[in-house]
């Protein structure tokens, strides 16, 4: 990556916007848990540098949105010089390798290194590459087959009944009703 | 589909099933006590009631009354016999434990295991810090080597997958576990746990020998995995070893008082079952340890005919696989373990019975199995006492309704001998529920099994008798509410799957606890004032059963509030008392974890959600784990329409549903990562305004979040690396 220029000019876009795009960025890469002040600053200016590129050929989309477009591209280029031999289509490289970054230490041990495709410490890429090669077990596929259980004669009976009464709510309540006027009949008769 | 054979098949080895001798021997024992004393009691019954000739309320009184009195005498006999185990000077030849030598249990565990902790919903922070406990109990143990931990979800809410994926992620990096400790989350939840447990099985089963199953508020210490191991290795006729897990980490006065009583009554219980269980016994859905090659040839659950409740897919499955486990002529042991394996039970009232509704359904199921072919006997005995266990009190409420009747309708009491009837009856009963109580609470007085101090003792009788209290109060508003589930179950009202709540956030509920109280006290009203016109007397003799349906509201909140007697050491447990290493870890980090700052409570409720769309590694994480689909379910079109919404009026504004949509498409996921950042301020919803906002300012790391922060352990590829 080139050394940054302090200078920022953008030829397209007004001052309100760029600082938008200035606190989106850091909040941004913030996420990254870059802690490095210093890398995060350089980060943010050289995504803005070539946001304001871009913006300057397509002014109808908004400074923020052109750089977290670049970031993502300067994302992409980066994972993809580090995980060119592992046979993963862009897709995966992004998700894939943003958290091998992650689970490397990227952040702690390599803020510095971090979107720099011209400076790619090996350590650095072989921790990135043997966090994402770590996956689950391999299956040992099994047959499992539930066998019909040979529930005997009174389930059938009792199945049938209750086959009846579900498809029959009314004649289920009618039953029921009936259960409960005859024990009440009957209180009736003892107690009169 | 090929049906099940008629016959239980020959024992597939011997060791660890206990010789038929002993066990029709101790079956004989057992049930001729029970039998006796069911019988003692019904012809008590029968003479009191039939002095004047039998009318037909009273023979539907003594037919209540049977199931009754067999189930008063098994609890009363199997504690008895339990008590009497624990204190016979020769230990028990079928004890498990003494099928292995001193030398072997130091040997290595060589036998592949698999943990398996299937999870639907739950609090993702006791979760994982569970794992890790027992992850590193087992690490102390040095013999760690081939155990293989799986968590296996099925939730259905998006935040709590989220946060499951990053807890897992977290974890496996704390503890350098990668490739030890494996997350797999369902596309559909397929016949709930079984059919989630199942579904290991058919994947990964064949890498195992075993598979220890927990439940999401499970623990368990290594120690005691290894002897379970080691058992296993030790006793290859045995198909399922299940442990007697304690209750721990309660914070309400219920939970406490079902924890002491599960530690103090517990053991004696577990001991007399398994006296008279021998080879079939049940299993309990968690904590036990299964050999999976019988387990995935013998186990796999059919449906049930007819549609739920009745029918379906079973519920309560731990039952069946165990008597399908033993109809394949394999040993389902109970193993009688005082410490290293525990749960958490509900803390509230309305908590315990929204877990007794589900497991009620379950039970009834187990109906159509009753009369099935080919059980081993003890099988459907089994069984019956599920049935039971819910159906008893709604004969219960049968019994007191008839009695009411009855003494409505008196007849004079003249013979002696009926009199005399119905005093033994009376005493009779009195012993059958308390004298097995007495006896455990005499015991621990005098050989200090629980607890060595005296004065710890002493509190241990008080706490028993006030546990009394507390168990009578409650007992007959479980009556109405168990009789209230098995009506509901067989009128085909079905429950629905739900997470359990296994700790009190924020303190009792009183309009939760006055909606699904009410009806009860109402009864306890309406009865009161029935039994009033009956007579004075009978209003006295159903008294204590009235006084506790009137006061169901206050005991509601009395029992689940978090008043618990800790002060006064009432109800301690030695879990509480000094907590084992594997539940002292667990509760530091889960303190540790408490203790912090929350974000608003908007973005809490969404936090996963909003981690997967803003924080680049678990945006990552998720769509790594994501499997990618060549066509996806829902059209490119409505998925745009979800992304807008979700980005200008925010996450609240969407159903789950459409969230699961969105969730499930990795295109979706990467691009809203962008969409969202790269959105200006006035185009995104206020959350999302906040959210990134405050997002940086939260946690240490975007994956701690539910977890607790501890030092990565280093890998040996990252030792050498740097």
């Amino acid at each position: 990556m080139e050394a940054v220029n302090i200078q920022f000019a953008p030829a397209t876009g007004t001052e309100e916007e760029w600082n938008e795009a200035y606190a989106r960025l850091a909040d941004y890469f913030r996420s990254y848990q870059l802690h490095n002040r210093i890398r995060r600053t350089q980060l943010i200016l050289e995504t803005l540098r070539r946001a304001a590129e871009a913006h300057a050929k397509n002014p109808a989309r908004t400074p923020t949105e052109h750089s977290i477009e670049q970031a993502r591209l300067m994302l992409r280029d980066w994972l993809r010089e580090i995980y060119r031999d592992l046979n993963l289509n862009d897709a995966q490289i992004e998700a894939a390798g943003r958290l091998g970054f992650y689970l490397s230490g990227g952040p702690a041990r390599w803020p510095h290194f971090f979107l720099d495709d011209e400076n790619l410490p090996a350590d650095m890429s072989e921790a990135m590459r043997a966090a994402v090669r770590t996956s689950g077990p391999g299956m040992q596929v099994s047959k499992m087959t539930p066998r019909e259980i040979d529930l005997g004669i009174v389930s059938d009976v009792a199945e049938d009944t209750f086959d009846t009464l579900g498809r029959h709510p009314m004649l289920r309540y009618s039953i029921l009703i009936l259960m409960v006027g005859g024990v009440l009949g009957y209180l009736y008769l003892l107690l009169r | 589909m090929s049906v099940i054979g008629s016959l239980t098949t020959n024992l597939a080895a011997t060791q660890g099933m206990p010789p038929p001798r002993i066990a029709r021997t101790r079956r004989a024992t057992f049930f001729s006590f029970v039998g006796l004393g069911t019988l003692a009691g019904v012809w008590l019954m029968y003479v009191y009631l039939s002095e004047h000739g039998m009318r037909w309320s009273e023979w539907a009184l003594l037919a209540a009354f049977v199931p009754l009195y067999y189930q008063l005498n098994t609890g009363f006999w199997t504690a008895l016999i339990g008590v009497w185990l624990m204190n016979r000077p020769r230990p028990d030849p079928l004890d498990l434990w003494r099928s292995l030598t001193p030398e072997e249990h130091e040997q290595p565990v060589t036998a592949g295991t698999a943990i398996v902790m299937p999870i639907y919903n739950e609090d993702v922070t006791r979760v994982f810090e569970g794992l890790r406990s027992i992850y590193l109990s087992l690490q102390e143990t040095g013999h760690a080597a081939n155990y293989d931990f799986f968590i296996l979800s099925d939730s259905d809410q998006t935040s709590q997958w989220i946060e499951e994926e990053s807890a897992w992620l977290e974890l496996c990096r704390q503890l350098d576990a990668f490739g030890r400790i494996f997350y797999r989350k369902r596309r559909k939840p397929i016949n709930r746990k079984s059919g989630n447990v199942s579904d290991f099985c058919r994947r990964w089963g064949r890498r195992y020998r075993y598979m220890v199953v927990l439940d999401a508020d499970s623990l368990m210490s290594g120690g005691l995995l290894n002897a379970m191991v080691r058992i296993m290795e030790k006793n290859p006729g045995v198909g399922i070893l299940q442990t007697f897990p304690k209750q721990i980490g309660s914070e309400t006065l219920l939970g406490r008082v079902m924890q002491f009583a599960q530690a103090l009554y517990g053991p004696a219980f577990m001991a007399g079952l398994d006296y008279w269980q021998c080879g079939e016994a049940n299993f309990w859905g968690h904590n036990a340890i299964i050999r999976l090659d019988p387990f995935i040839k013998n186990c796999a659950l059919p449906p049930l005919p007819g549609k739920e409740p009745f029918g379906g897919h079973i519920l309560s499955h731990d039952f069946v696989e165990a008597a399908l486990m033993r109809k394949a002529g394999y040993a389902v042991r109970l193993l009688n373990t005082p410490r290293g394996s525990y749960e958490e039970g509900p803390p509230t009232l309305v908590d315990m019975l929204k877990r007794d509704r589900r497991w009620c359904q379950g039970n009834m199921q187990h109906f159509w199995l009753l009369f099935a072919k080919g059980w081993h006997p003890m099988s459907r005995i089994n069984f019956l006492h599920g049935i039971l266990s819910y159906a008893s009190s709604l004969l219960w409420l049968v019994f007191l309704l008839l009695a009411t009747f009855l003494a409505a309708t008196p007849l004079p009491v003249e013979s002696p001998q009926s009199a005399l009837a119905a005093r033994l009856l009376l005493g009779l009963t009195v012993m059958l529920i308390f004298l097995p109580k007495a006896t455990i609470l005499l015991d621990e007085l005098i050989t200090g099994r629980v607890f060595k101090s005296p004065v710890m003792r002493a509190l241990t009788f008080v706490s028993g008798l006030l546990d009394t209290v507390v168990f009578t109060l409650m007992a007959p508003v479980l009556m109405v509410f168990h009789s209230r589930f098995v009506i509901y179950t067989i009128l085909g009202k079905g429950v629905r799957w739900v997470t359990q709540r296994r700790k009190l956030d924020s303190g009792v509920d009183w309009v939760e606890v006055l909606l699904n109280f009410w009806p009860v006290s109402l009864l306890g009203v309406a009865w009161s004032v029935v039994a009033w016109f009956v007579s004075p007397g009978f209003l006295l003799w159903i008294s204590p059963i009235l006084v506790c349906l009137l006061a169901a509201i206050p005991v509601a909140v009395f029992v689940s509030g978090t008043r618990t007697g800790l002060r006064f050491k009432l109800f301690l447990t030695p879990e509480e008392a000094s907590p084992p290493q594997v539940l002292g870890t667990m509760r530091e980090n889960l303190d540790e974890v408490k203790g912090r700052i929350q974000l608003q409570p908007e973005l809490e409720r969404f936090h996963g959600l909003m981690q997967v769309f803003l924080d680049p590694y678990i945006n990552g994480l998720h769509v790594s784990l994501l499997r990618r689909r060549r066509n996806i379910d829902v059209s490119r079109a409505y998925l745009n329409e979800i992304e807008r919404r979700l980005i200008q009026e925010g996450p609240q504004s969407l159903t789950p549903q459409e969230i699961k949509a969105m969730i499930h498409d990795t295109d979706t996921v990467t691009n809203l990562h962008y969409r969202l950042w790269s959105a200006a301020e006035h185009e995104l919803a206020p959350f999302w305004i906040t959210a990134i906002r405050q997002y940086n300012l939260g946690s240490g790391g975007p994956f701690a979040h539910t977890l607790a922060r501890k030092e990565p352990a280093v890998s040996d590829a990252f030792k050498a690396a740097s």
